[in-house]
C-alpha cells in the first residue's frame, strides 16, 4: 500500500451527503465545469495534476445480481480524487488557505463537515474520512503538474524553432534560437527524484 | 460530458468484491495481496498498456461513520474502487488493457462479483461499463496531450536544457549546424518507457530559489 509514487500522492476521500442536498452540489458542479473562470483557483494550485469528484446516489452502488446483496443506504456519497504533488500537509494547507470558500461550497453538503477554516478540525474531518491507496500507478513519476506544463511549451517552441532551422540563414537562425530561448529560459526547470519528507 | 475533459478520459469503477466466509485468506485480502506485490514502475501493468497517465486501486472496505447526529451505516459489499486518467474513448482504452495485461486484470477482477474474465473482450467491457460511475467534476492540469505526447515532452525539456547549456555564445552557423544535428538525433530517440524514474542530473540553475 501507498498513497506516494515519485512526485505524487493519491488522495481517496469518501463523505456521507444527504440525499436532497446532493442536486444543490450537483448544481454547483455544473456551473463549475460550465463557467470556466469558476475553476482559476483549482488551476492556480498548480500542483494538481488530475482531480475528480464523484456523486454516488444511494440506490445507484453497482448492483450485479450473481448473489450480491443490494445495498439499503440513507446516504448520497461524494467520493473525491486527487493526484497531487507534495505532500498531504502541504495540500491540505494549500486547499484551507486558497480554496476554503470553494472548498466550503462543495462539502458544507456533506455530514459534519465542520468547514476548512480553522486548519485543525478540518485535517482531523479529512484524515476520518480518507481512505488509503492499495496500487498507485503514474507514467511520470520523476514530473510535477508543472513540469507538465513546462515541458510541452518547449516542446512546441522545439517544433516552431525546428521549421526555420533548414531554411533560414545562420544569422536569421541565430535571432530565432535567441527568441526560442526567451520562450523556454522559464521552463527548463529539472526534473528527477522527488524530495524525501517525513 | 463529465468523463471527458480534452483528451483526458476519467474512469471511475466501482466493483462489488466476492463476499464468501469460506474463502481463506477472504477476496479483498487476496486483492491487497496482489496489488502489494505489484510493481509500480516501468514493470507496472498499467505502463506495459498504453494510455494510462496515472491510475489508483482501492478497496473500499466500508463507508464511514462520521459521528453523531449522522446516522450510521454500513455497506454489504466491499468494493474494488478503480480510479484511472487515460487518454481516448474508454472502449480503445479498455480493449488496450484487455489485449496487454488480460493476466494482471484477471488475476484482481476474478475475485468481484460477476466478473467474465479478460478473454471475452466484448463481456469484459460490459462489465466494466456496468461497474462505472459517472464522474460529476473532472479536472485535468494538462487535457490535451497524450501519454507518448507527454513522455516525448519531458525527454525533449531535458535535452533541450542540455543543448542551451553547452550552446552559449556559439557563432551562428555552428549552432545552426549543431541545432539540426540535435534535432534529427533527439527525433530518432525512442519514446521514454512509462512509469520509469529518470536518473538525478546535478545541473546548477542558478535560479533565485536556490
Amino acid at each position: 500500500m501507498s498513497n506516494i509514487n515519485g512526485k505524487v500522492y493519491a488522495m481517496n476521500v469518501v463523505t456521507p451527503m444527504k440525499p436532497w442536498k446532493t442536486w444543490l452540489l450537483r448544481a454547483l458542479f455544473f456551473a463549475l465545469w460550465h463557467i470556466k473562470p469558476l475553476q482559476q483557483d483549482l488551476i492556480n494550485l498548480s500542483f494538481i495534476e488530475f482531480a475528480r469528484w464523484v456523486i454516488i446516489p444511494r440506490r445507484r452502488f453497482p448492483f450485479l445480481a450473481h448473489g450480491q446483496a443490494e445495498e439499503d443506504l440513507q446516504y448520497d456519497y461524494l467520493l473525491f480524487f486527487s493526484n497531487f504533488n507534495g505532500t498531504w500537509n502541504q495540500y491540505i494547507d494549500a486547499f484551507s488557505s486558497v480554496l476554503s470558500r470553494g472548498l466550503n461550497l462543495i462539502w458544507r453538503w456533506s455530514e459534519k463537515f465542520p468547514g476548512s477554516v480553522p486548519i485543525t478540525p478540518f485535517k482531523e474531518y479529512i484524515a476520518q474520512v480518507q481512505f488509503d491507496t492499495d496500487y498507485y500507478y503514474t507514467a511520470y513519476p520523476y514530473a510535477t503538474a508543472n513540469d507538465l506544463k513546462a515541458a510541452h511549451i518547449v516542446q512546441a517552441s522545439l517544433d516552431q524553432l525546428a521549421q526555420q532551422a533548414n531554411t533560414a540563414n545562420p544569422q536569421q537562425f541565430a535571432d530565432a534560437y535567441l527568441h526560442f530561448m526567451l520562450q523556454v529560459q522559464a521552463h527548463l526547470g529539472n526534473t528527477g527524484e522527488a524530495p524525501l519528507v517525513s | 460530458m463529465p468523463n471527458q475533459n480534452g483528451k483526458v478520459y476519467g474512469l471511475t469503477i466501482l466493483s462489488p468484491i466476492i463476499d464468501d466466509e469460506t474463502a481463506i485468506p477472504s477476496h479483498d485480502l487476496q486483492i491487497r495481496n496482489y496489488l502489494a506485490k505489484l510493481p509500480t514502475d516501468e514493470r507496472s501493468p498499467f505502463a506495459l498498456a498504453p494510455a494510462t497517465h496515472l491510475t489508483r486501486l482501492v478497496v473500499m472496505d466500508d463507508v464511514i461513520y462520521v459521528g453523531m447526529p449522522a446516522c450510521e451505516e454500513h455497506l454489504k459489499s466491499k468494493y474494488l474502487i478503480w480510479e484511472s486518467n487515460c487518454d481516448g474513448n474508454l472502449n480503445t482504452y479498455l480493449t488496450g488493457l484487455a489485449a496487454s495485461i488480460p493476466e494482471h486484470l484477471d488475476a484482481i477482477w476474478s475475485h468481484c462479483v460477476g466478473y467474465p474474465g479478460a478473454s471475452n473482450l466484448q463481456a469484459f467491457i460490459d462489465y466494466m461499463k456496468a461497474c462505472q460511475l459517472e464522474t460529476t467534476f473532472f479536472f485535468a492540469a494538462v487535457n490535451d496531450k497524450s501519454v507518448t505526447e507527454t513522455l516525448r515532452a519531458l525527454q525533449t525539456q531535458r535535452a533541450v536544457s542540455d543543448f542551451i547549456a553547452n550552446h552559449q555564445g556559439m557563432d551562428p552557423a555552428r549552432l545552426q549546424s549543431d541545432f539540426n544535428q540535435f534535432l534529427t538525433e533527439l527525433n530518432a530517440k525512442p519514446t521514454p518507457r512509462a512509469g520509469i524514474l529518470t536518473p538525478y542530473r546535478d545541473i546548477k540553475t542558478g535560479g533565485r530559489n536556490e
